[in-house]
């Protein structure tokens, strides 16, 4: 059957003549019809009935049935239809209830033959028997269906359908006596026209009102309906009952369906409202459209295709006035346009792709077999037209997964989790947040860092610095960078665990530092490379090894100077004690002094301390006059910027943080809360809630410390009485209980208190996260099933 | 690396998009079927279909979800004209104990006579916005007043675009420098009528949403388009897939306070590939919008990566189904070449000049090593744009290849 069809398709191809083209209708068409060799087309409505003939390029008017003065309610047609076998004789059902029939042949101007006024209400339709030439069928909104003798002035017989209107009536192509009827009430009727008592079989095809029904004109068992509820069904009659083998879910209400020729699988639907195009669906396909005609502007009411073997012309009726025949070329493919693919990154940087099977199938790109199939020589073989194909297809969904050593994301959570904001000194943080990015192999934020840490931990911003002390201070300047270089290159572990155990207790020594460091600049003079053990007995044991150890070299390297200095630090140093001198790294760069780029190569090349000490000798006169950390500042904000651009907020909000007062100032709000905002975004989606509300917290912008007294009330229930605590405190009004007692300890809760929100029973985070392990039913015993989220 | 996990999709007809949630722990597939479904990550990472319910009366082109500020809630719109909003609903505990979820339909939104193309959600701070874009050219932007009530939007806008469309994206940029802003594409596919991206923007004055660029390069059908996350920069980066990928970049310019006119955009064209040889489908960034992932008829997913030149690069290919690639669909592309120009320094002479000819340039000194880590073909599902296969070159790099785990793409490490 397929093949064959391809063949026909293959002849006619070649024949295919015409063109998509249209003509202006008087009135809306409600109906057409064609005649049997496709040269012509009926078009009826309430208000036209006219013949058109159908050329290459337009549409001729050829004959306007409408004749004599006075209107005439048979002229109102719902319906029309053109006998196949007798190319004079019409047929129309009008709204008035009539059916009359039509003669071409008639020498007059008036056409009309016969007249039959039996039905109540307006007739739906009318069907011709596809052989018989005399035999017209009719169904009435008044439920009825007549089957008219044209011979005969009177129906032959009247079938009650009992089901409300006849919305259709269809002869069956292939069983000569039978014929379907559809009804308002969703039922589909079988009839034998021979037995005008009783339908042969029925059964409910849609809910809502069925408003048309075709027959497969190949196969003689399958049959079409369509109805208000969106459906196109097919069903196959050959079973004892009726089975639904197809169900085509369209858009809007199904008005007319129609098999098209040739090609045993699709079938053209137009809707009653709302939609105004012609859809021609591959029933195997349900989902989507093959073809769709978009052209009519309103309503489109009858459909037919040209010629009952050409699949390629389709004409239709619209209530905007149109008469259109669609080529079959020009018809949109929906499917062309849908997506066959889907892509999205997921957070942690997986991936997730749906794809057309075909398109990923790995011998999609193999060759086809150039002679085809084998069975037919290979001048014979005719490839099918790739246009026509339409079979099923799926997607192949996958995720595309980072295996977790490598998960791409993780840095980002580890470097939230990990860096410290505040709470320590700048040094140390910028310290300690530059051993956190070194240990995730982010080596340029850690190198960022630790210029940070240089360029500002200076006080630079002293008002009257001696000459002498910012020289001194300066000259150990490639000393720190060398050490601490050296300190994340090689003694990262150690040191870490220092800077760990040490925890709480070391703010306590920075703060003794400047009488530390003073005391032993004053009793250690003479000390050269051991002054941090001095330091050590100071600092109350404290192994204190980086630092302190530039220090007590600092202090070395200059003796006399450091008690005119030290009054300053002690009054100017109230926040930041721990700073460091500052260093002009990036003036070194800017300059690119040949004596100052070797404290730059420090950095990369690991100096040991005694190296790091012959540097200091070297360039410790060569310092520059002191550079106020404001100087940095561009530097800084050009730096911060460039982080953000590349997409790295993270490190400009954190610079940001670190630094403080001493960047802020350099960057508009705007952008400091744009940064904010981005990161904490990113932070909420990481579900890193404490480290974006530390951030919240430590922000300096009005706008984003804010987001964190929103939504800052709590309404509770007493979890005795069950009523709304109206008092402050946690002794309930009513019932003078506790409400604050652990459901599972019936201690009062103090500190994190969790409940459910449905029983408003809980108790201490740790007890019920236990007790929830065993049972989903709340530990107070009122039977409520709890859900914590 | 990039493990495939293919996963049972069961839709019956081809899948239009796939969308991950905020937190990237669900995400949901719409189909042809009519069906949305609710894939749940579970502990061990198997993804589960939780929920899969009918949700139009034709295809589903697009799922989307909303910020979960305003709780589970997915937008869906389809062929069928509509755009629909779904919410989760909690309860019914033996539902819950089979691993299913109960989505309910919040709203329908018919204001379209056409097929609703993209539909997406606003940026969050925002507020609950929904914009959606149809085939007969109109972006319509719903909002939710009480973000309680989902079953209630208003229409708030309704911009004519005059070419069909066919993608929306937000600029996602929750700067107040940066008024609201989308980007709307069109599939429409007469390349005479030019500029298939415009950009719209909301202009404060006259509360309405005003043109203020059009790409005219983009004359192709454009089938996706999206900004990239902005993380806080002051420029917008734009990708889209038309017949090649192409990413833009949207400088603002500096306006002066009086004008009311819309910004003003300097348009970069930062890259153009056309490595798929066919039309390009989708473009997704990652959340750093340091990568940017494509998928086109030839059924792989190509990764780029730009380095601090701003040179974007392929870094890999996945195809679809884990099957390795045939030679001929990764050829080099004439953007192969601006390889040299970044190779200058010390670190790119000790690897010697070979290494230039490999996809990963040096691309800055401290780090170059650490990339040529990932130079290696992991496995076979993996292929780099480079028509030969990348050899390891032991003599040149042995200490940095066996260092590190064979990532295809280094994170973002700031650059």
């Amino acid at each position: 059957m397929e093949k064959m069809s391809r063949v026909t398709t293959a002849l006619s191809s070649n024949t295919i003549s015409g063109r998509t083209m249209f003509c202006h209708l008087d009135a809306p068409a409600n109906a057409i019809s064609v005649c049997r060799d496709a040269t012509q087309v009926v078009v009826a409505g309430r208000n036209i009935f006219k013949i058109y003939g159908l050329e290459e390029e337009q549409f001729v008017e050829k004959l306007n049935l409408r004749v004599g003065r006075k209107p005439s309610l048979n002229f109102s047609c719902a319906d029309v239809m053109w006998h196949q076998m007798e190319e004079n004789l019409l047929a129309t059902a009008a709204t008035n209830g009539a059916v009359v029939t039509w003669n071409l042949g008639k020498p007059s101007r008036n056409k009309q033959d016969q007249l039959f006024t039996e039905h109540k209400r307006t007739v739906n339709k009318v069907c011709f028997h596809p052989t018989e030439v005399y035999m017209l069928l009719s169904g009435s909104q008044d439920g009825f269906m007549k089957c008219f003798d044209l011979r005969k002035k009177e129906s032959v017989s009247t079938f009650s359908g009992q089901s409300e209107s006849v919305r259709d009536v269809q002869f069956s192509m292939k069983d000569y006596f039978t014929f379907a009827a559809s009804f308002e009430n969703g039922n589909v009727q079988l009839w034998d026209i021979r037995r005008p008592d009783r339908y042969e079989r029925m059964f409910t095809a849609h809910t809502g009102p069925v408003f048309c029904c075709d027959w497969h004109p190949d196969d003689r068992g399958w049959l079409a309906t369509g109805g208000r509820d969106k459906m196109v069904k097919v069903w196959d009659m050959t079973t004892n009952r009726a089975k639904e083998i197809y169900c085509v879910q369209t858009i809007a209400s199904v008005a007319r369906v129609k098999w098209r020729p040739e090609r045993k699988f699709h079938l053209a639907t137009c809707s009653m409202m709302v939609d105004h195009n012609i859809y021609v669906w591959d029933i195997r396909r349900p989902f989507i459209p093959f073809a769709t005609f978009e052209e009519h502007k309103d309503v489109t009411t009858g459909i037919v295709w040209r010629h009952q073997h050409d699949p390629h012309f389709l004409l239709s009726g619209s209530k905007d006035s149109t008469l259109y025949q669609h080529m079959f070329k020009d018809a949109t493919r929906p499917v062309d346009k849908a997506n066959p693919e889907g892509l999205c990154f997921g957070l942690l940087g997986d991936l997730a792709f749906a794809a057309k099977e075909s398109l990923i199938s790995s011998d999609a790109n193999r060759k086809p077999y150039p002679g085809g199939d084998r069975r037919y020589p290979i001048f014979f073989f005719k490839k099918p037209d790739p246009t026509e194909q339409f079979a099923h297809v799926s997607s192949a969904l996958s995720v595309f997964e980072t295996d977790l050593d490598s998960n791409r994301m993780d840095w980002f959570v580890k470097t939230a989790q990990l860096y410290l904001l505040s709470g320590k000194p700048f040094a140390e943080l910028c310290d300690h947040n530059a051993k956190v990015a070194q240990e995730l192999k982010r080596p340029q934020v850690s190198t960022t860092w630790t210029m940070l840490r240089i360029m500002f931990s200076d006080p630079a911003n002293l008002t009257t610095p001696g000459p002498n002390h910012n020289l001194s201070k300066l000259g150990t300047l490639p000393l720190m960078n060398s050490f601490s270089m050296k300190e994340m290159g090689s003694g990262m572990g150690t040191e870490s665990r220092l800077e760990r155990s040490k925890g709480d207790s070391r703010q306590d020594n920075i703060h003794l530092e400047p009488g530390n460091s003073h005391i032993s600049n004053n009793n250690e003079e003479n000390e050269e490379t051991e002054g941090s053990d001095g330091q050590a007995e100071y600092m109350f044991g404290d192994a204190e090894l980086d630092d302190d150890d530039l220090y007590s070299v600092e202090h070395d390297n200059q003796t006399e100077e450091q008690e005119y200095a030290l009054p300053q630090e002690a009054f100017q140093l109230r926040h930041e004690i721990m700073d460091n001198p500052s260093a002009p790294e990036h003036l070194q760069q800017d300059k690119a002094d040949s004596p100052h780029v070797s404290g730059n190569e420090a950095e990369v090349t690991c100096l040991t301390p005694i190296e790091s000490f012959s540097l200091i000798s070297i360039s410790q006169p060569l310092y520059s006059p002191h550079l106020p950390a404001s100087f940095f500042c561009p530097i800084v904000r050009e730096m911060l910027s460039y982080y953000a651009e590349q997409g790295d907020v993270q490190m400009a909000v954190s610079v940001l943080i670190v630094l403080g007062d001493r960047i802020r100032k350099e960057i508009d709000d705007l952008t400091q809360e744009h940064w904010y905002m981005s990161y904490i975004d990113l932070l909420q989606r990481f579900e890193l809630w404490n480290v974006s509300n530390e951030v919240i917290k430590l922000s300096t912008c009005s706008a984003i410390t804010c987001l964190n007294q929103t939504s800052t009330t709590l309404h509770i229930n007493c979890s005795n009485c069950k009523r709304p605590m109206s008092n402050k405190g946690w002794i309930c009004d009513r019932c003078h209980q506790c409400a604050s007692v652990c459901a599972v300890c019936h201690h009062v809760v103090k500190g994190l208190f969790v409940w459910c929100q449905g029983c408003s029973h809980g108790g201490h985070l740790e007890h019920m996260m236990n007790w929830l392990k065993s049972s989903a039913h709340c530990p107070a015993g009122c039977g409520h099933l709890c859900e914590y989220t | 690396m990039f493990v495939a996990r293919s996963i049972a999709a069961d839709h019956k007809d081809l899948i239009h998009d796939v969308s991950y949630d905020f937190h990237g722990r669900r995400m949901a597939t719409c189909s042809s079927d009519q069906s949305v479904k609710v894939w749940d990550k579970s502990e061990n990472g198997e993804w589960h279909c939780t929920a899969s319910w009918k949700t139009h009366s034709g295809s589903v082109w697009r799922v989307t979800w909303a910020h979960p500020e305003f709780g589970q809630v997915l937008a869906s719109c389809s062929f069928d004209r509509t755009a629909a909003v779904w919410e989760e609903i909690v309860g019914e505990s033996n539902d819950k104990q089979r691993g299913l979820s109960h989505w309910i339909k919040r709203t329908t939104l018919v204001d379209s006579r056409t097929s609703v193309t993209d539909v997406k959600f606003a940026p969050k701070h925002m507020g609950l916005m929904l914009t959606t874009c149809s085939a007969d050219g109109v972006v319509r932007i719903y909002e939710a007043p009480d973000v309680m009530n989902l079953s209630q939007w208003s229409l708030q806008h309704e911009i004519s675009c005059k070419l069909s469309c066919s993608c929306i994206s937000w600029n996602p940029s929750s700067s107040r420098a940066h008024p609201p802003m989308f980007a709307v594409g069109s599939d429409d596919s007469n390349v005479t009528y030019g500029g298939k991206v415009q950009i719209y923007e909301y202009n404060e004055n006259t509360r309405k949403y005003g043109k203020a660029e059009t790409l005219m390069t983009v004359t192709d059908a454009v089938h996706d388009i999206a900004f990239a996350p902005n993380l806080g920069r002051s420029f917008h980066v734009l990708a889209i897939a038309t017949k090649d990928v192409r990413i833009f970049k949207l400088v603002p310019m500096r306006k002066e306070s009086t004008s009311t006119g819309p910004t003003k955009f300097e348009v970069q064209t930062v890259a153009q590939f056309d490595n798929h040889n066919s039309q390009v489908w989708r473009v997704s960034w990652n959340i750093t919008s340091t990568l940017l992932a494509s998928s086109g008829d030839d059924g792989c997913v190509r990764l780029w990566k730009a380095n601090y030149m701003d040179n974007w690069k392929c870094t890999g290919i996945l195809k679809g189904d884990g099957s390795p690639l045939t030679g001929s669909s990764g050829q080099p592309t004439a953007m192969s070449t601006v390889v040299g120009s970044s190779v200058q320094t010390s670190q790119n002479a000790l690897n010697g000049m070979s290494a230039g000819r490999y996809f990963f340039p040096p691309l800055d000194p401290p780090r170059a090593g650490t990339r040529y880590g990932h130079l290696l073909p992991p496995s076979s599902l993996i292929e780099h744009c480079d028509a030969e296969p990348i050899q390891p070159q032991p003599q040149a790099l042995p200490h940095r290849l066996s260092s590190r785990s064979l990532l295809p793409l280094p994170e973002a490490e700031g650059q």
